[in-house]
């Protein structure tokens, strides 16, 4: 056989996905599977998502967009007709996956569920991005980012105690749920190529916020409390330590424990010492133990005034400097801190840089070449890559439906007249 | 179908530690895959050390934090640093279709355990290397941990409130971010050897993938310049959006109203309360200009509502609403429970301890929880006949030099 010329080059992905799910598609173009994104004739909705290339508000320039339909095709088709739903049936037979975020059941409703695709071509994948996955009571809730944020835990633990709770900015649940239906996708795939035979893969967007919590969901069973939501500080022991400090242009996580992270708290207070602002207490402390393991066995007001003096002087070291300041003498004294960074910190990377992170992606019809985040991984024998530019509305029309399915002229013609594409 | 699991077969020597690396490993463990982790008394992985503890007590083998991303897998011991344990490294090598590390890049290098030298052994490998930003650049030797990755790569900063410092997200944020993107593209290199033969090595920078989750204000910041900052819990779409006070002690309710129809449902589920009428809160893009005065009027009714009963009433009404749980909610959450969320294992020294289950189920190889997860060692016996052929009196030997430690 000959050799694919990408990692999943061969391979077809039917993408159904609005916001919610559409970096599964892209994860896969950048694969190298060809991802033919199917959007109603008038348009996905996500084609007027926020932010817009030069803020004019366009289907064919939204920054949105173009970050996760980047390397994908794009088709009109109109499920709500007859003619609609039997191309989709036509393309099912030549594909090797379907993803969608529609409200759960929709599809089954259309008759294109998974059990009717199925029967179609039994080699199908089907991966259904659902907010509360498909059982009853779940199965009939809406959600949208803000909802998943909140119901999913993540949100109760983010923000201050004199304010509401707080989400993250830019739909990040979306993403959760669009890569993790990248993973369902993917291990449905591995068995379907050595069996034949497909399966339904259910994606549950309020599951994929839940795992995001790390090791905070044992904390009621096993020593029966929570944290609460405290900005930049952590509670450990009943004390309260700063994660975060000002400095002279933004901010700067640094974490300060000894145990296994002593060598960094020393390095840092060196560094402060050899610019003559470390106090001489902080120089001559044992820091080896110093932590929540101590903390507990002490005596809590004392600990707290000293983590107190610790984090006033290590803030008043701070604000002397800038975030590449710091951040560059840290990497050189193996110091545990990173900026806070902001898109420009990033933009600015030499590390990213130094790997040719951002790749310059072709906007022909902007006369522009704009910077992608890159490639997600380097392999070594099938480079990933971002294909090209999102498309524009239909712009795979012709070669999709005459090309692949082998649509005569006529019968585009109709079906454009009976709103079909 | 004719499999239990989806990876059933497939053979893992997982050197990895910490986040990334074990959570990549566990989907494929979950899946059927034999995964057989590399541990050592020399270096615990840094979660054995860390909380929650069964009982609050500390101990290597009592950290559901370690337990929640190991489930499924072998737990050997062994002490790389000594050469006779390379070579055992190296057999297992020879047996895996999969090798994945997640230490800073010099590590499996100094073992000799490095792509480079491991094709030789196994020329069809696919390998895993994960770190934080790369096993190449000038701050690819930098250590860290998800927190500060989190902070470096931008999600910090836009967390919290415009006119605060930043809220940060619980944990080690990109943790939960990088393994998905990992664990998929391992799965595909596992079907392109399937069609070609052909391994290959992977460099998967925690950083990199990361900025996935942030693309569009890259493309924002390149194209106009502009720098995504906090914005609290406002939303360029939706009036009411946000987390509104109910009864109780710090009891809150997300609503999210995006458009007319759920405007029309949510002052139904209200019973018309005479300031829905109000012309300034006529269209989606008035409520949207008036959402600082719609607010207040929002949570005169939440803070009369029981959460729970309230998020319900607006589910029914046709509105996106929610409960902002926290962690015992979680638990008693009938959604979470119907898929499956939390599971209870038995495991050696912590007994039944929840777990959580998939965000993503397989209708015919549904995958599961095979096991809790390994304490130091337990698979050693096992690992060390059935695997790798050795004698009991090989195995006693290699204890008492502490290879297998």
């Amino acid at each position: 056989m000959t050799t694919p010329s990408a990692l999943m080059a061969g391979y077809r992905m039917l993408d159904l996905c609005d916001e919610r799910g559409m970096l599964c598609g892209k994860i896969f173009a950048d694969m190298g599977a060809e991802v033919i994104k199917i959007e109603p004739p008038g348009g996905d909705p996500a084609r007027l998502l926020p932010p817009f290339y030069h803020d004019e508000a366009d289907l064919e320039k939204s920054l949105f967009w173009f970050a996760y339909q980047a390397g994908k095709k794009s088709i009109t088709l109109n499920l709500d007709t007859a003619d609609g739903r039997a191309i989709f049936q036509d393309l099912v037979k030549v594909a090797d996956f379907v993803v969608e975020s529609f409200p759960v059941g929709y599809l089954d409703s259309l008759g294109l569920g998974y059990e009717a695709l199925s029967r179609l071509n039994p080699r199908i994948i089907v991966t259904s991005l659902t907010p509360f996955g498909d059982t009853e009571p779940g199965r009939s809730h809406q959600a949208d980012d803000l909802i998943l944020w909140a119901t999913g835990g993540m949100m109760a633990i983010m923000g201050e105690q004199d304010r509401p709770p707080v989400r993250m900015n830019l739909l990040q649940s979306y993403f959760h749920a669009g890569a993790e239906a990248a993973v369902g996708t993917m291990a449905a795939h591995y068995p379907r190529e050595c069996t034949g035979e497909g399966q339904h893969v259910v994606v549950n967007m309020q599951a994929c916020i839940v795992w995001t919590l790390m090791n905070e969901q044992a904390y009621p069973i096993l020593h029966g409390n929570s944290v609460q939501r405290n900005g930049v500080f952590v509670g450990s022991a009943g004390m309260r330590q700063r994660t975060v400090f000002p400095c002279k242009d933004g901010y700067i996580t640094l974490l300060l424990a000894g145990g296994p992270l002593a060598f960094s708290l020393r390095a840092f207070i060196q560094w402060m010492d050899e610019k003559g602002m470390a106090p001489k207490w902080m120089v001559e402390k044992d820091w080896s133990m110093w932590g929540p393991a101590t903390f507990m066995n002490a005596k809590g007001e004392e600990v707290q005034k000293e983590i107190d003096a610790i984090e006033a002087a290590v803030t008043a070291f701070l604000m002397t400097m800038t975030k590449a300041e710091i951040y560059a003498e840290a990497l050189k004294r193996r110091i545990l801190l990173a900026p806070v960074s902001t898109v420009a910190d990033i933009a600015a990377s030499e590390q990213l840089a130094a790997r040719d992170f951002f790749v310059p992606i072709t906007h022909e019809d902007l006369g522009e070449t704009i910077l992608y985040p890159g490639p997600f991984a380097k392999l070594s024998a099938t480079p990933l890559r971002v294909a090209g530019r999102a498309p524009h509305l239909g712009e795979h029309n012709q070669e999709v439906y005459g090309k692949l399915l082998g649509y005569d002229k006529e019968r585009l013609i109709q079906l454009r007249a009976v709103g079909a594409i | 179908m004719n499999r239990r699991y989806a990876f059933e077969g497939i053979k893992v020597a997982d050197f990895t530690w910490v986040g990334v690396g074990p959570i990549t490993t566990k989907y494929l463990a979950d899946h059927g895959a034999t995964v057989v982790r590399i541990e050592s008394h020399t270096r615990p992985d840094v979660l054995r050390l860390a909380p929650p503890w069964r009982d609050g007590q500390p101990g290597l083998n009592r950290s559901q934090f370690f337990a929640s991303f190991n489930t499924s897998k072998y737990g050997i011991t062994l002490d790389l640093s000594k050469p006779v344990a390379q070579q055992l490294a190296k057999k297992l090598v020879a047996w895996a279709d999969i090798v994945a590390e997640s230490f800073t890049p010099k590590v499996m290098r100094h073992w000799g355990l490095d792509y480079e030298q491991l094709k030789q052994v196994n020329p069809r490998l696919i390998m895993l290397s994960t770190c934080q930003q790369g096993q190449t650049g000038p701050h690819a030797l930098y250590p860290g941990f998800g927190q500060l990755m989190a902070s470096l790569s931008g999600f910090y900063h836009i967390s919290g409130w415009p006119d605060r410092p930043p809220a940060p997200p619980y944990g080690a944020y990109t943790d939960f971010i990088a393994p998905r993107f990992a664990a998929t593209v391992l799965m595909a290199a596992l079907d392109y050897r399937r069609r070609t033969g052909i391994g290959q090595y992977i460099d998967l920078a925690q950083y990199e993938a990361s900025l996935h989750f942030l693309a569009p204000a890259l493309l924002d910041y390149h194209v106009n310049g502009r720098i995504l900052g906090r914005e609290g819990n406002h939303s360029l779409r939706a009036a009411p959006h946000g987390a509104y006070r109910c009864q109780g002690e710090d009891r809150w309710l997300a609503i999210s109203v995006s458009n007319d129809a759920q405007w029309q449902n949510f002052l139904a589920a209200l019973d018309h309360p005479a300031w829905g009428q109000e012309p300034r809160f006529a269209t989606q893009s008035l409520r949207l200009a008036h959402r600082d005065a719609l607010d207040p009027l929002v949570e005169a009714w939440t803070v009369q509502q029981e959460a729970e009963a309230a998020a319900e009433r607006l589910q029914r009404a046709g509105v996106p609403a929610g409960v902002v749980q926290n962690c015992l909610d979680l638990h008693q959450d009938p959604r979470l429970a119907a898929w499956g969320m939390f599971q209870y294992l038995d495991h050696p020294e912590m007994g039944p301890s929840p777990y959580e289950g998939h965000q993503f189920h397989l209708s015919k190889t549904p995958g599961e929880l095979r096991w809790a997860a390994p304490v130091m060692g337990q698979h050693n016996e096992y690992v060390f006949t059935e695997i790798l052929g050795l004698s009991q009196k090989e195995i006693a030997t290699l204890i008492e030099e502490k290879v297998i430690y």
